[in-house]
């Protein structure tokens, strides 16, 4: 019965829009004192995710993560597959559009949301304009691209910056 | 003795088990991702091995569920039961040990409170009487294949 069911689960797997890894590539990542939570944070913010928890979403494959910072830091290196949604360069008037063209994703999928580290807060503003938005499922990796560089996770860099 | 032999009393049991399996199945099947990361929450399985337990357990839970009501592989069926049935109660119970907050990920996808980490630990086990029972029966009666 084991075998059977590892076959079908294989065969569903290949053929199903929705397949995973079979091999996944989750890592416990010692060290984490848990989430950041900077002292801005209001009680109806979006939660705010340690890098355990978003690396593991990174590896589950759901999550779409969404790099607040400017065009030059993420192109200098990001999470890999994340979307940039430079907040400080936000175009004036309504935003649904432009959120809409550059996430291409429904309202209810998940967000992660992050930009440098510590000291920079415009993923939490992002995460609060896009909560306007009617975007239901939205976290905040506050640790940010510094974190996820330390422990020594993989960074996709479109160029080579000093 | 007489009332685990019962074959009304089994029959019932597998249709309890089979039912609640062949559900639990369902979500996981068609979104195996968010099975995984339930798994992933109970920090109990190595990482490399989490998306394999996540594609796997549900086809054998639907198999089980499907032999336990029909009779197909009937022994095959109670035994695995019981193996998932007792897998299931000991992480439900270490996560509660250990004060991990997270919602079973029995049924469906998402992270609750504790509270459901202990409904579907007491759920459980009912389910394991039930099984317990099916293990202990020498009813064969309505199976499909009876040997």
């Amino acid at each position: 019965m084991l075998l059977a069911s590892a076959v079908l689960s294989f065969a569903v797997n290949a053929l199903s829009p929705n397949g995973i890894d079979v091999i996944g590539k989750y890592r416990e990542l010692s060290g984490s004192e848990g989430p950041i939570v900077p002292p801005t944070a209001e009680p109806d913010d979006p939660p705010f995710i340690d890098i355990n928890v978003a690396q593991m979403e990174h590896a589950a494959g759901q999550a779409l993560f969404v790099d607040a910072r400017n065009l030059e830091d993420f192109e200098c290196g990001t999470i890999p597959g994340s979307v940039n949604l430079p907040f400080e360069y936000l175009p004036e008037g309504d935003l649904a559009p432009y959120f809409d063209s550059v996430l291409a994703a429904p309202k209810d999928r998940m967000l992660i949301v992050f930009c440098s580290g510590e000291e920079c807060d415009l993923s939490l503003h992002l995460a609060r304009n896009l909560k306007l938005q009617g975007y239901t499922d939205l976290a905040i990796f506050f640790g940010g691209a510094r974190e996820w560089e330390k422990f020594g996770l993989d960074v996709e860099r479109r160029k080579q910056c000093g | 003795m007489r009332l685990i032999n019962n074959e009304y009393l089994t029959m019932l049991s597998r249709l309890l088990i089979g039912g609640m399996l062949i559900y639990a199945s369902f979500y996981k099947i068609i979104e195996p991702a968010s099975f995984a990361k339930s798994i992933w929450y109970y920090h109990l399985v190595p990482g490399y091995l989490i998306n394999l337990m996540a594609l796997i357990l549900p086809w054998l839970e639907l198999l089980c569920g499907v032999g336990l009501i029909l009779g197909i592989l009937y022994d095959g069926s109670r035994l695995w039961s019981a193996l998932m049935m007792v897998v299931f109660i000991i992480a439900l119970a270490s996560t509660i040990y250990r004060g991990i907050d997270i919602d079973c990920g029995c049924f469906k996808a998402s992270q609750g409170a504790t509270k459901s980490a202990w409904s579907a630990l007491i759920f459980d086990l009912v389910a394991m009487l039930f099984i317990m029972q099916l293990m202990l029966s020498k009813s064969r009666r309505w199976l499909l294949c009876p040997k």
